[in-house]
């Protein structure tokens, strides 16, 4: 198994984000997370890429017990991800931005590698731009997703990465992860609320309310389910 | 009068460089962990007293105890970042406390060892005066350590824009989490920032102890100095800290020459007040950085 998360907890004081939560994914799964806001998605997100340390609960990947890594180790391990609101580092360039994550993540400088995702990601032409300042906001998203990638990640984790694109854009970034899926064989692990875009994406829903993964399945299915469908209407299913 | 005022313009030039020297340090430190280090100037100062003692005691030349002071004045940041990173909880708040004990420790630590006493450098050279232009009059230390305060002024700058080490503490003080997720591990750059802090203070301390007098309560108006100087550059600007430094010290300069030395601190915080209200981000401060 790639990851394998093991009744993880989550508790903020009295408050129960994330509350015993269990699935696997092997590699190259394309798994998408669902949930009303407020659902415990993003805690789930930081759970495994050690931005909160779970309460209760293992976490693995390719058998290496991930809650007993920092952060640092995680990306170097094979976590990679990527932020909803862009998070680029200050000052540097957008290559200088991939190339940091290389040295730091991989031990070394993959040029090449480094280029192909430039290329891949559309961000060719503005490589040598101040990452901070000189990006569209398509641009920004995909410089998000460029850097998780500089790390070599086996596992990418997107944070709704789409959210913000008009449908246009969502369509051509969809391609992109096609095609960076295509390139790096890599499995994905996707927060998004549009169902176009996850039933589009992704094999396999897993659905949390109030910290609890209440469904699981195919898209089809788990987007007919009926207690999927109350938690996002909060009343009666259809 | 002319030949006073340019006089005076050149010794806060001198005076600036050495400045310098002692800002960056905290000023890198405050970059990668955002926490201001209030035991700066005492750890200047414990630089200072170990060349006094080699120099008292074994009767090395103040230059020549510099290896022996970076170790000492080093291993004594260590043991600051130690202490800081065991702060879990609110660290740029309560580091501010830890780090303003540490500096009263420290102060009276090198009181009981050192007494009250003023001293300033043996060595007959370092007080020689140079005359430049047939004007100009400096003695060699402030040559020396002004020299070495621009050299290694760049030299830290150098580092941070072009090594990846030094991006990597960028990175860091840019954004600590994105960082980290990067592969990039914060302990490592804090550490490195740290060593540097400590050798910037090495050296401003064998600057104050062969240009100017030591005693052991003058940490704390180091640090302070330090801290006016890293606002005034703008957080986060290693060119700013050099002009910062240097526009400090001829405002200093320039009050002793035509007012009285009685103003000269008062001299820096009216600057430090009347900067802040025109720019508040500094001279040379980015209007908004993300943490």
């Amino acid at each position: 198994m790639l990851l394998e998360l093991d009744g993880i907890t989550v508790a903020f004081g009295g408050l129960v984000a994330v509350s015993n939560v269990s699935f696997t994914m092997a590699e190259g799964d394309v798994l998408g997370l669902v949930g009303p806001n407020g659902a415990g998605k993003t805690t789930l997100f930081n759970a495994v890429s050690g931005l909160v340390r779970p309460t209760q609960g293992r976490a693995r990947l390719l058998g290496r017990d991930l809650i007993a890594m920092p952060i640092h180790a995680r990306a170097r391990a094979g976590i990679g991800r990527a932020f909803q609101v862009p998070q680029p580092l200050h000052e540097l360039t957008v290559r200088e931005n991939l190339i940091v994550a290389s040295r730091f993540a991989t031990g070394r400088i993959d040029n090449e590698r480094i280029d192909e995702i430039l290329d891949l990601l559309k961000l060719g032409h503005k490589a040598e731009a101040e990452a901070s300042t000189a990006l569209a906001l398509t641009e920004q998203k995909a410089l998000e997703v460029a850097k998780a990638l500089a790390t070599n990640p086996k596992l990418l984790m997107l944070d709704e990465v789409l959210a913000g694109l008009e449908t246009a854009g969502k369509r051509a970034f969809m391609h992109t992860l096609d095609a960076v899926r295509a390139r790096y064989g890599l499995a994905l692990l996707i927060i998004e609320h549009d169902i176009e875009t996850i039933t589009r994406l992704c094999q396999r829903v897993i659905v949390l309310n109030f910290g609890k993964l209440i469904a699981e399945g195919t898209p089809e299915h788990v987007f007919n389910d009926s207690e999927v469908i109350r938690s996002y209407t909060g009343g009666e299913a259809a | 009068m002319i030949d006073l005022i340019a006089q005076s313009l050149f010794s806060g030039l001198l005076s600036g460089a050495y400045y310098a020297l002692i800002a960056l340090g905290l000023a890198l430190v405050f970059g990668t962990m955002r926490v201001i280090n209030l035991a700066h100037g005492e750890l200047v100062l414990l630089g200072a007293y170990v060349s006094y003692t080699a120099e008292e005691r074994l009767g090395l030349d103040p230059l020549a105890s510099l290896p022996l002071a970076l170790m000492v004045v080093i291993a004594a940041n260590m043991v600051v970042y130690y202490l800081i990173s065991l702060i879990k909880k609110d660290r740029e708040l309560n580091s501010l406390i830890l780090t303003f004990g540490i500096g009263v420790i420290l102060t009276n630590a090198m009181l009981m060892i050192w007494s009250a006493d003023i001293h300033s450098a043996t060595t007959p050279w370092y007080h020689d005066a140079v005359i430049l232009f047939d004007t100009l009059f400096a003695m060699q230390a402030e040559l020396v350590f002004a020299g070495a305060g621009v050299v290694l002024v760049g030299a830290v700058w150098w580092w941070l824009e072009k090594t990846w080490y030094g991006r990597a503490l960028r990175a860091v003080a840019s954004n600590r989490d994105a960082a980290k997720l990067m592969g990039v591990d914060p302990r490592l750059t804090e550490i490195l920032s740290f060593a540097v802090a400590g050798l910037l203070a090495t050296v401003s301390g064998l600057a104050l102890y062969t240009a100017k007098v030591i005693q052991p309560s003058l940490g704390h108006n180091l640090t302070v100095k330090a801290f006016i100087i890293t606002v005034l550059a703008g957080i986060g600007s290693v060119p700013g800290v050099l002009l910062g430094a240097v526009l400090l010290g001829v405002v200093e300069s320039l009050t002793v020459t035509i007012a009285s030395s009685a103003l000269q601190e008062l001299a820096g915080m009216v600057l430090f007040l009347v900067v802040l209200l025109l720019m508040p981000s500094g001279l040379f401060g980015r209007a908004k950085r993300r943490g």
